[in-house]
C-alpha cells in the first residue's frame, strides 16, 4: 500500500521534495568548496574524462587524505572483454588507481565478487592486469572474509554479510559501468554495490527493490564514478554482442550514489518511473541532493 | 644404473605432476596437459580395436610399444607415475620381501585374465578397460581425491593462520601464491570421490602384501607390455661367482627371479629397476647387464585354460553390460561436455581419466565423474552436473585437454554454438510462476549474445485485488545451448526452477568440424571476432 500512495505523489514522474528528506548531516560540504553536486563529462577517452571530472569536482583531495586505504569497486562480474561493455572500462580503473595514489592513498584495493568464474572475469575484463600495473592490490574475493552487518532500517532484511575490506576501507569509490539490466531495468551505482555483498545474492532478486536498498543504505560509498564510455543498451547485464554497445564516451561523477544513478538514466532515455530501485532510494532518502535541484556541471571535451 | 633409473623415475613423476597442475585456466596448449595420458600403452591398442586405425595422436605410447620388445617393461620401472607412487608407498609401509613368493606368483596371471577380458569386451564395444588403465587411475586419483584433499588441508590451515592478526598479511601472500600456482580457485568437491579413493587406496594398501602388487598381478598395461617383452634383447647376466644366496630374488620388486635359479630373469615380469645389481653383495658383484642378439625366451604365466576362462568371463560380462537400466530420467540428465562424440563413440574413446573434470574445476565446475546410469561403462565418464557448476560460455578447455578426442577440441566460436542440452522451466518451483513475484536470475546470467531465456512481463492481480507487473521467463530453444548457468544460479534451495536435460544436444564428429555449424545464436553484428 505504501508504494501505491507513493506513486500517487509522483503522478508527474517528478518526486516531491518531501520524499527526499535528506539527513542533515549529508549536506555538509567541504568547507570553502563550491563544487557542484555532480559532474557530467563527455567526448573523451576514459583517462581524460576522469581527469576533467575530478578537476570540475574540486580535486581528489576532497575525498582522499594521506594514508587512506581506498577501495575501488568496479564491475568485474562477467567473463567478457571490455569491448562488450559488460564490465567497467579498464583504462578508467587504471587512471583512477593512479589518481588515488597521487592523492595520497596508502593502499588501493580493487575487487569484485563476480558472477562467472572470478579468475576468468579478472583476466578477460583486463582490470586485474591494468589495475595491478597502476599500483593497486587486486585480489580475489575471499569467501570467508564477509562480516554480517545489521541493517537497522531494513524493511525486509535485518542483516547481510558485506566484504570486510570494503567495510574497513577509509574511502570507497564505486565505479559501475552503465548498462541496461533485465531485472532492475538499469544497473549503475546502487546495483553495482551487490559486488561487495556476500551470502546468497540470488535471493536478493526476489523482492529486489526493497532488499537491495535495505543493504545499500548501510554501505553507500564515498564517491560514485559512472563509466559510460561504452554503454550496454540491450541484453544486459551480460551482453556479448558488439551491436548492443553504444559508445557514449561519457563519465558521471558524484559523491551521491543516487544522484549519479539518476543522471545515468539520461544515457538510456529512461524515466525515473521505470526504475524501481532508484525511485525507492529517493523514497527512503538515500540521496544527498534533491532530484530536481541537482547542481550539475557539464564538461564537453570535444 | 639404479641411480639413473631413480633420477629418471622422479623426473617423469614431477613432469606428470607439473602437467596435472598446468591443466587449469588460464591454459596454454604449448605443452598439452593430456600428454601424460597418451603415454598409456593401452590407449593405442584399444583405439585400434574401436576404430581400426593407428593414431599418431598417441605417439608417446607408440614409442613405448615399439621399444618394449627390445627393452622390456622399462615403462613400468622408469616412467609409469602409478608405479613410482607405489615404490614410494612401499618404502613407507615397509613391504615384505619375496620369501612367500611361491604363493604370490599364482596371482600373476590375473593381469592377463583382466587384459584379455577387457580386449574381448572392447571388441564387442563395451569399453571398461579405462577404469583400470594405470595412467587413468593416477590422474583420476589426483583429480578427484589427492588434490582436493591436499587443497582442503592447505586452505584450512592457511585460513586458520590468518586469524592471528599479525600473521594475516604474510599468510595471505602465501595463500595467493598457492592460489596462483598450486590450487584451483575453489576447493574441488567431486561426487564419486569415496569410490575412487577406495580403489586407489586399495591399490596402495596392497603394497603391504607384496611390493608392486598392482604391477605384478593386476595391471592390464603391465600385462600387455609383459606379453611384448618375452624375447627382450637386454638381459641380466649372472657370473659364475654367484653363490646363489637368493638375495636378489628376495629383493626383486617384481619377483622376477626364481628362488632356485638366480641366473634366470622372467622377462615378462622384470621392470628393469636394476635393484638386483645393487643387492648383490659388493664382494661378489656377479650381476651385469648387456645386449644379446640371441635372447632367451621367458614364458607368460598364462595357461590356455585361463585364456578360455577369461574369454568366457569376458563374454559373460558383455551380457551383463548390455542389460542396461533404461531409466529415462537418468538418461536425460547425462549431459556430456560440449563437442563430445556421439554417445557410443564417446564411451569407446573416453578413458575415464578425469582430465576434463580436472580442468573444468578452474572454470565453470560443472563436469563431474558420473556414477552408473545405464551400465558399468558409464562409470567415471564426465557429466555436467548443473547444480554443482555450469559450463563457462567462453571456455573450451575440456576439449583442449581430452587425450583421446572423445571431446573434440572445438574452436571457441564453435563451442559457443554447440549445445550440451536444453533448459526447461519447472513452473511449480520457479518463483515468478509459483509466487507471481520477480526473480529472473536465470535470465540475467544467460550468456548467449541473444539471450536464450527471455521473459514476458504481465500484470498479475493478487487475490486482494492489488496489481503488479511480473516478469515470467521462458526458454527460446533455438538459442539455448544447455550451459546450465541458469540451473546453477537459480536461488531456490534444492531443486532448481529451471533444469537442463540432454534434449537437442549437439554431438559432433571430426567431419562436422570442417563443416559450418547449423546457425544457433544469431549475432546481430558479424564483427564479433573477440576471443571472449
Amino acid at each position: 500500500m505504501r508504494r501505491r500512495k507513493f506513486l500517487r505523489y509522483t503522478g508527474t514522474g517528478l518526486l516531491g521534495l518531501g520524499l527526499g528528506a535528506v539527513p542533515a548531516g549529508n549536506i555538509i560540504r567541504a568547507a570553502g568548496s563550491n563544487a557542484p553536486d555532480a559532474v557530467w563529462v563527455e567526448n573523451g577517452e576514459p583517462a581524460a574524462l576522469l581527469q576533467a571530472a575530478i578537476e570540475a569536482y574540486g580535486g581528489m583531495r576532497r575525498f582522499i587524505t594521506d594514508g587512506d586505504v581506498v577501495v575501488i569497486k568496479p564491475n568485474i562480474a562477467w567473463d567478457r572483454a571490455p569491448e562488450f561493455a559488460s564490465t567497467t572500462n579498464p583504462e578508467l580503473v587504471a587512471a583512477l588507481v593512479k589518481v588515488c595514489r597521487e592523492a595520497g592513498a596508502k593502499e588501493v584495493k580493487v575487487f569484485d565478487r563476480t558472477c562467472n568464474n572470478p579468475r576468468r572475469c579478472y583476466r578477460s575484463s583486463r582490470i586485474e592486469e591494468v589495475a595491478k600495473s597502476a599500483g593497486a592490490d587486486v585480489d580475489q574475493v575471499r569467501d570467508y572474509l564477509f562480516t554480517d552487518i545489521s541493517l537497522a532500517n531494513g524493511e525486509e532484511l535485518s542483516e547481510w554479510p558485506i566484504y570486510r575490506d570494503y567495510l574497513e576501507a577509509d574511502k570507497v569509490i564505486n565505479v559501475p559501468i552503465a548498462k541496461v539490466h533485465s531485472m532492475s531495468t538499469v544497473t549503475v551505482g546502487l546495483k553495482n554495490l551487490m559486488g561487495v555483498m556476500g551470502g546468497d545474492r540470488g535471493s536478493i532478486h526476489n523482492r529486489f527493490t526493497t532488499k537491495l536498498i535495505d543493504i545499500d543504505q548501510e554501505i553507500l560509498p564515498t564517491l560514485t564514478i559512472v563509466d559510460a564510455y561504452r554503454v550496454l543498451m540491450h541484453n544486459g547485464p551480460v551482453g556479448g554482442d558488439l551491436a548492443d554497445v553504444k559508445t557514449a564516451r561519457t563519465l558521471i561523477m558524484s559523491d551521491c550514489t543516487v544522484t549519479a544513478d539518476a543522471l545515468a538514466l539520461r544515457l538510456f532515455d529512461y524515466q525515473m518511473d521505470q526504475v524501481e530501485h532508484i525511485k525507492e532510494a529517493y523514497r527512503r532518502g538515500l540521496n544527498k541532493y534533491a532530484l530536481d535541484g541537482v547542481n550539475l556541471k557539464t564538461v564537453n571535451l570535444s | 644404473m639404479r641411480s639413473t633409473r631413480r633420477i629418471i623415475q622422479v623426473l617423469f613423476f614431477l613432469f606428470f605432476i607439473v602437467l596435472f597442475i598446468k591443466a587449469r585456466y588460464p591454459y596454454s596448449n604449448a605443452l598439452p596437459s593430456d600428454i601424460m595420458l597418451r603415454f598409456s600403452p593401452l590407449v593405442p591398442v584399444f583405439d585400434f580395436i574401436a576404430n581400426f586405425r593407428i593414431s599418431l595422436l598417441f605417439w608417446p605410447a607408440l614409442i613405448i610399444l615399439l621399444l618394449t620388445p627390445l627393452l622390456g617393461r622399462f615403462f613400468c620401472g622408469w616412467i609409469c607415475p602409478l608405479g613410482t607412487t607405489l615404490d614410494g608407498v612401499s618404502h613407507l609401509v615397509n613391504s615384505p620381501d619375496n620369501r612367500k613368493s611361491i604363493d604370490a606368483k599364482k596371482w600373476r596371471s590375473a593381469k592377463f585374465i583382466l587384459l584379455v577380458g577387457f580386449v574381448i569386451l572392447a571388441i564387442f564395444s563395451v569399453p571398461v578397460w579405462g577404469h583400470f588403465d594405470p595412467l587413468s587411475i593416477f590422474n583420476r586419483a589426483l583429480t578427484v581425491v589427492l588434490y582436493p584433499v591436499f587443497t582442503l588441508f592447505s586452505e584450512s590451515t592457511l585460513q586458520a593462520l590468518t586469524h592471528i592478526r599479525f600473521m594475516e598479511e604474510p599468510v595471505f601472500a602465501m595463500f595467493d601464491f598457492f592460489k596462483s600456482w598450486i590450487m584451483p580457485e575453489d576447493q574441488a568437491q567431486m561426487q564419486q570421490v569415496f569410490w575412487i579413493a577406495l580403489l586407489f587406496g586399495g591399490i596402495l594398501a596392497l603394497e603391504k602384501v607384496t611390493r608392486r602388487f598392482w604391477c605384478r598381478n593386476l595391471c592390464p598395461a603391465g600385462a600387455l607390455l609383459g606379453f611384448l617383452s618375452q624375447f627382450r634383447f637386454y638381459e641380466r647376466l649372472v657370473a659364475d661367482s654367484c653363490p646363489q644366496c637368493g638375495k636378489c630374488a628376495r629383493e626383486c620388486k617384481m619377483n622376477a627371479i626364481p628362488e632356485d635359479d638366480a641366473t634366470f630373469t622372467n622377462k615378462v615380469e622384470c621392470i628393469e629397476c636394476f635393484n638386483c645389481g645393487v643387492t648383490c653383495p659388493p664382494k661378489i658383484d656377479a650381476i651385469t647387464y648387456r645386449w644379446r642378439w640371441k635372447p632367451y625366451h621367458s614364458a607368460v604365466d598364462y595357461s590356455r585354460r585361463q585364456f578360455l576362462g577369461s574369454a568366457v568371463g569376458g563374454v559373460g560380462a558383455i551380457g551383463l553390460a548390455s542389460i542396461g537400466l533404461h531409466n529415462k530420467k537418468a538418461q536425460a540428465r547425462v549431459i556430456r561436455p560440449p563437442g563430445s562424440l556421439p554417445e557410443n563413440e564417446f564411451l569407446d574413446q573416453c578413458i575415464r581419466c578425469m582430465e576434463c573434470v580436472r580442468i573444468c574445476q578452474s572454470n565453470g565446475r560443472c563436469l563431474q565423474a558420473s556414477g552408473v546410469t545405464e551400465n558399468l561403462e558409464d562409470l567415471w565418464t564426465p557429466v555436467g552436473e548443473m547444480r554443482t557448476g555450469y559450463c563457462e560460455f567462453n571456455c573450451n578447455l575440456c576439449g583442449e585437454v581430452c587425450p583421446t578426442e572423445a571431446i573434440l577440441p572445438l574452436p571457441l566460436e564453435r563451442k559457443k554454438q554447440t549445445a550440451m542440452g536444453l533448459a526447461y522451466f519447472d513452473k511449480d518451483l520457479c518463483i515468478p510462476y509459483a509466487k507471481d513475484e520477480d526473480c529472473i536470475v536465470c535470465e540475467e546470467h544467460c550468456p548467449t549474445p541473444d539471450k536464450a531465456i527471455k521473459f514476458d512481463e504481465k500484470e498479475y492481480i493478487a487475490p486482494d485485488g492489488s496489481r503488479r507487473m511480473v516478469k515470467y521467463p521462458y526458454v527460446d530453444e533455438n538459442l539455448c545451448i544447455g550451459c546450465g548457468i541458469c540451473e546453477y544460479k537459480c536461488p531456490l534451495k534444492g531443486e532448481a526452477g529451471i533444469y537442463v536435460t540432454n534434449e537437442k544436444e549437439d554431438r559432433l564428429t571430426k567431419e562436422d568440424l570442417v563443416k559450418p555449424p547449423a546457425p544457433k545464436s544469431k549475432s546481430k553484428s558479424q564483427e564479433n571476432a573477440l576471443p571472449y
